[in-house]
């Protein structure tokens, strides 16, 4: 209807952006004998951010050291620029690497520790002190330029170590779980604070991060990683709007998946039916589908009369209402007539309501913003009509992951 | 009564109006054990040292055998220091950085001197490098001679001091970070950059403090240079070797007086380790 | 701010440590090394004095004249057993006076010494001494002869006979004493007395030094009531002064006879004439006047010995001769009666 399974904007290649910063082609890396990655690819563009996101032990590190040439990988190259930089060792790269643990000199003042790249690249003294100076006063440390890094805020530490990459203009900036080592309001002013400085010096970023809120935050496109493979690349919206695999959807916020048929303009599940457009590419009649929405993408209403632009296509009864500050969220169990069954990233609590009707029907979960709590109130026991205003289809079992 | 009172006034006793009292009492305590161990023996050197006058003290110290004996030690031992400061860079180095078969195997090896009576020491490089030696029976008709020199000295001082800057350096290397080293890799420092500039800074007061203690225990070593040395005054004799030789003949004086020359120099090393490990350590 | 100072400080510690060892880095001229000729010798324990303060220097003087070249001596002192050993082991000596023949019989097993030494002046003996009983001052514990150290309560210093000469050389008088007295009293010698004797003095020691001179440092010191040893190492500490003590002379002991030689294998060609001139020397009269100085009593001629009035008068004496030589003396007696049966006891 309104909201296609796909929109067609998101599924807009990037091909048409400017030549890659940064190309990573083919990566595939063993530990012994165990494949870390297979067949990595991607691109950076000039002044893009990409971020990698995955679960520790995804091996989204180990691309980032072979971006940086810290390890080896085992096929594949890395260009950068356009050169093919697999065989340099990771001194004459020219990458910056802000680690996760910032790896500042100890015994190095803020001013020598961002000197240094100039320093053992035997650059003038007069050019050095200028430079030093120009990035002391980007990243706002003039007045600690004599400290050592033991004497400085997690926060300052990490504009040291960006400093000291700038300071030999870096072709990309690596990040590896920049804030893992912060607390979360740090986190989140750090953010932003060094989202202003990429776009001030405008250098490709590649960050690596487990949190899917800073992914969303930070990154012009994320790379979901699982165990040694891309899932997804695109845009946050394109990864969190249209996830490419039931990974992607679980492992970016709070999803449901309901078990269905295709058909030719609609899905099936159980009793229900929600009208799609079905890509005659990629599913066939009668193949067995998921059908994966957010749970803010659902509406709910008491009468089965559809709000603009929505279609209701079950029912249920509402089981739990919570306030999580922000919005409500519900969970409502389908009627048994409804789809085969329902499963959220971060919603285990079905398992515990062990109701007659729990046998034929499974939860779901759904959020709803002030406004709406406060026009249609909703308590346990309510039978609701819903209705999705977007959602996306994927074939159940997936030929290849990616 | 009287034991009453007795009883009640203990639990006091440890805090007699906020003082208290286990402090001085420990710390009495920690001065008296030390006072038979370690200050009268000491004191007994310089009592008996300059009890013959300052100017047969003086004497006895610039006697020219004394001098050189001194001389000898502080030689032998600063070249054993270098090597084994060195080597001990190296082997940490290798050591923490590299995981192999063997490789605890060779830090016991590394660490097995200390155990090792010295004069087992002295003893077993005359077996490698005397005349009849493993090594010295091929050496020997070349006219190359190891032992009895100054050369068996430094021999033997690496020897017995070997584990002492690898011991102090290592465990710093274990704790220092990779990503250290990896930052400045990728900032474009070469190996021997990144070495000095980033590896050795850290590594500078484990560098300075292990090698105060080899030398330290190398101006002092004696088992190990009395069988290797030949004892010769004025030609193989180190200061300790010396006061022995002097204690042996009867002449106590001369002997202290060496003595108390070598007690000062360790009472100066141990001072600056204490206080310039401080120092050296800012980060 | 406060850090760079710190640092600074540092930084100037480290400079200063570092300008302190450069001298030391250098190693030292040897103290003899001043051009001229240079002779090793190892001598066991009790030389030192006599060589150092006589002989050398007067056989220098005498070079000097006749050849216009400095001479100079190094030398180490140690008990005779350890010196041989260190010889053996590789150590340059190039002359070797010994406390007893038995190492020069080692020396020569091994090749050390080629030369036929029993050729030189008095078969190869530069000196000799008779073995006595040093006491402490008016002799509180009463000892008259060799048997009194066996009293209960007398405590004994008597060095190593492992690493010491003039340890063998105490065994040897004391148990040769024994046999001598008996033999005079019945007309056979009582080995079982001399056993028992040298057994039960044996139980009194408290301390066995690695040399007799390492003997007489500790008795000086205060420790033990006796030590038995070479007489003229009991006329030194007369000398000095330092301890009062007595001389006991046993009724009957032995002569030590002390060899010189030459370690021909660490001798070079230019050095052998220097070498050989002062082995010549050290049977000359000159330097046995020295020795008899020095208290020995000159192995070449006894008339020399009245020289020195100190040397006590012994009633009746014994050498090595007595037990049939070295040869038979170091494996009947040091091994056969006093390691065997004495020290495992």
């Amino acid at each position: 209807m309104a909201q296609a399974a796909r929109s067609m904007e998101n599924l807009t290649p990037k091909e048409n952006l400017p030549t890659a910063a940064a190309s990573v082609v083919g990566i595939s890396k063993f530990f012994g004998k165990t494949s870390v990655l297979q067949n990595i690819s991607f691109d950076v563009a000039e002044g893009e951010a990409l971020v990698l996101l995955g679960a520790s032990g995804s091996g989204k590190t180990t691309i980032l050291r072979i971006i940086a040439g810290l390890e080896q990988p085992y096929t594949g190259k890395i260009m950068i620029h356009g050169k093919d930089v697999t065989e340099l060792p990771a001194r004459e790269r020219g990458v910056g690497v802000i680690f996760q643990s910032y790896a500042l000199f100890p015994k190095m003042t803020v001013e020598k520790n961002i000197g240094y790249g100039l320093r053992i690249r035997k650059r003038k003294r007069k050019e050095i002190k200028k430079t030093v100076q120009e990035l002391l006063s980007l990243v706002q440390l003039e007045e600690h330029r004599k400290k050592y890094p033991s004497q400085l805020s997690g926060g300052q530490q990490q504009r040291v170590a960006i400093a000291r990459t700038l300071a030999y203009d870096p072709e990309v900036l690596l990040f590896d779980e920049p804030f893992g080592a912060l607390d979360a309001q740090t986190r989140t002013r750090l953010r932003r604070e060094i989202r202003e400085l990429l776009k001030k010096v405008n250098v490709p970023a590649i960050f690596i991060t487990h949190d899917q809120e800073e992914a969303l935050e930070l990154g012009d496109r994320i790379a979901v990683i699982n165990v040694g493979h891309i899932e997804q690349i695109g845009t946050p919206a394109e990864v969190y709007n249209n996830p490419a695999t039931e990974y992607v959807a679980t492992f970016l916020g709070a999803a449901n998946i309901l078990e269905g048929i295709a058909r030719k303009d609609h899905v099936e599940f159980g009793g229900a039916k929600i009208a799609a457009k079905i890509d005659a590419e990629k599913f066939s009649d009668g193949q067995p589908v998921k059908l994966i929405f957010r749970p803010e993408d659902v509406s709910l209403g008491l009468t089965q009369d559809p709000a603009s632009g929505q279609s209701y296509f079950a029912s249920g009864i509402v089981e739990e209402t919570s306030f999580v500050g922000a919005y409500e969220r519900l969970r409502i169990r389908l009627d048994p007539t409804g789809g085969s069954s329902g499963e959220s990233g971060d919603t285990p609590f079905y398992l515990t309501t062990e109701t007659p009707e729990s046998q034929t029907a499974k939860p779901i979960i759904a959020t709803r913003p002030k406004p709406e709590t406060m026009a249609v109130r909703l308590r346990r026991g309510d039978r609701v009509f819903i209705g999705l205003t977007s959602f996306t289809l994927l074939p159940q079992n997936p030929p290849t992951a990616n | 009564m009287l034991r009453e009172t007795m009883s009640s006034m203990i639990p006091t006793m440890r805090h007699v109006r906020g003082f208290d009292v286990a402090r001085p009492l420990s710390i009495g305590m920690l001065v008296l054990m030390m006072l038979p161990l370690v200050f009268l023996p000491l004191a007994s050197i310089f009592l008996f040292g300059t009890s013959q006058g300052l100017t047969s003290f003086m004497a006895s110290l610039t006697a020219p055998e004394a001098v050189f004996a001194l001389k000898l030690s502080l030689a032998t031992s600063f070249w054993a220091t270098v090597f084994n400061v060195i080597f001990g860079l190296f082997a940490a180095y290798v050591l923490s950085r590299y995981n192999f078969w063997g490789r605890n195997a060779l830090i016991v090896t590394i660490s097995l001197p200390t155990a090792i009576p010295t004069a087992v020491a002295g003893f077993a490089l005359l077996l490698l490098w005397g005349p009849y030696g493993v090594l010295g029976r091929f050496l020997e008709p070349h006219g190359i001679q190891t032992m009895f020199t100054a050369g068996a000295i430094i021999l033997a001082n690496i020897f017995v001091t070997f584990p002492l800057a690898f011991g102090v350096i290592k465990p710093v290397f274990d704790t220092m970070s990779r990503s250290l080293e990896e930052a400045s890799a990728t900032i474009g420092a070469t190996r021997v950059q990144t070495f000095w500039h980033v590896t050795l800074p850290s590594l500078r007061g484990a560098i300075v403090s292990g090698a105060l203690l080899t030398f330290a225990r190398a101006v002092g070593e004696f088992g190990s240079t009395i069988l290797v040395s030949g004892n010769l005054a004025g030609r193989t004799q180190t200061a300790p070797l010396y006061i022995f030789a002097k204690f042996n003949e009867g002449q106590i004086e001369a002997a202290n007086a060496i003595a108390i020359v070598l007690a000062l120099f360790s009472f100066l090393i141990f001072s600056v380790l204490f206080f310039a490990r401080d120092w050296l350590d800012v980060d | 701010m406060r850090k760079r100072s710190v640092n600074q400080a540092a930084l100037i510690v480290v400079t200063l440590i570092g300008f302190a060892l450069i001298p030391a880095a250098c190693l030292p001229q040897p103290t003899a090394d001043k051009g001229g000729l240079n002779i090793t010798v190892y001598g066991f324990s009790i030389l030192k004095e006599s060589l150092e303060r006589s002989v050398y220097p007067s056989f220098a003087a005498k070079w000097k004249r006749e050849h216009g070249v400095n001479v100079h001596f190094t030398s180490s002192f140690a008990g005779s057993e350890t010196i041989t050993n260190q010889i053996l082991q590789g150590v340059g000596a190039e002359i070797a006076i010994l406390s007893i023949e038995r190492d020069v019989s080692r020396l020569k097993e091994k090749g050390f010494v080629t030369s036929d030494w029993r050729s030189l002046p008095n078969k190869g003996i530069l000196n000799k001494t008779p073995f006595v009983i040093l006491v402490r001052a008016g002799n509180p514990k009463g000892i008259q002869d060799f048997p009194d150290l066996a009293k209960p309560g007398v405590r004994l210093i008597h060095p190593d006979p492992v690493s010491s000469g003039g340890a063998q050389w105490s065994v040897l008088a004391i148990y040769g004493s024994e046999l001598v007295k008996s033999e005079k009293e019945s007309g056979e010698p009582n080995k079982a007395r001399a056993l028992q004797t040298l057994r039960s003095i044996w139980r009194n020691v408290i301390s066995t030094p690695g040399s007799a001179r390492e003997a007489r440092t500790q008795f000086e010191t205060g420790f033990g009531d006796a030590l038995v040893t070479y007489e003229l190492e009991g006329l030194l500490m007369k000398e000095t002064g330092k301890t009062p003590l007595e001389i006991v002379i046993p009724k009957a002991t032995i002569f030590s006879e002390h060899p010189a030689v030459v370690i021909d294998r660490n001798v070079s060609a230019a050095k052998r004439p220097v070498v050989d001139a002062f082995m010549q020397y050290l049977w000359g009269e000159e330097a046995q006047q020295a020795f008899v100085k020095y208290h020995y009593r000159s192995g070449l001629d006894p008339k020399l010995d009245e020289a020195n009035q100190s040397l006590a008068r012994i009633e009746t004496e014994f050498t090595i001769g007595y037990f049939g030589g070295w040869a038979k003396a170091y494996p009947e007696i040091i091994e056969g009666v006093f390691r065997d049966q004495v020290q495992r006891k």
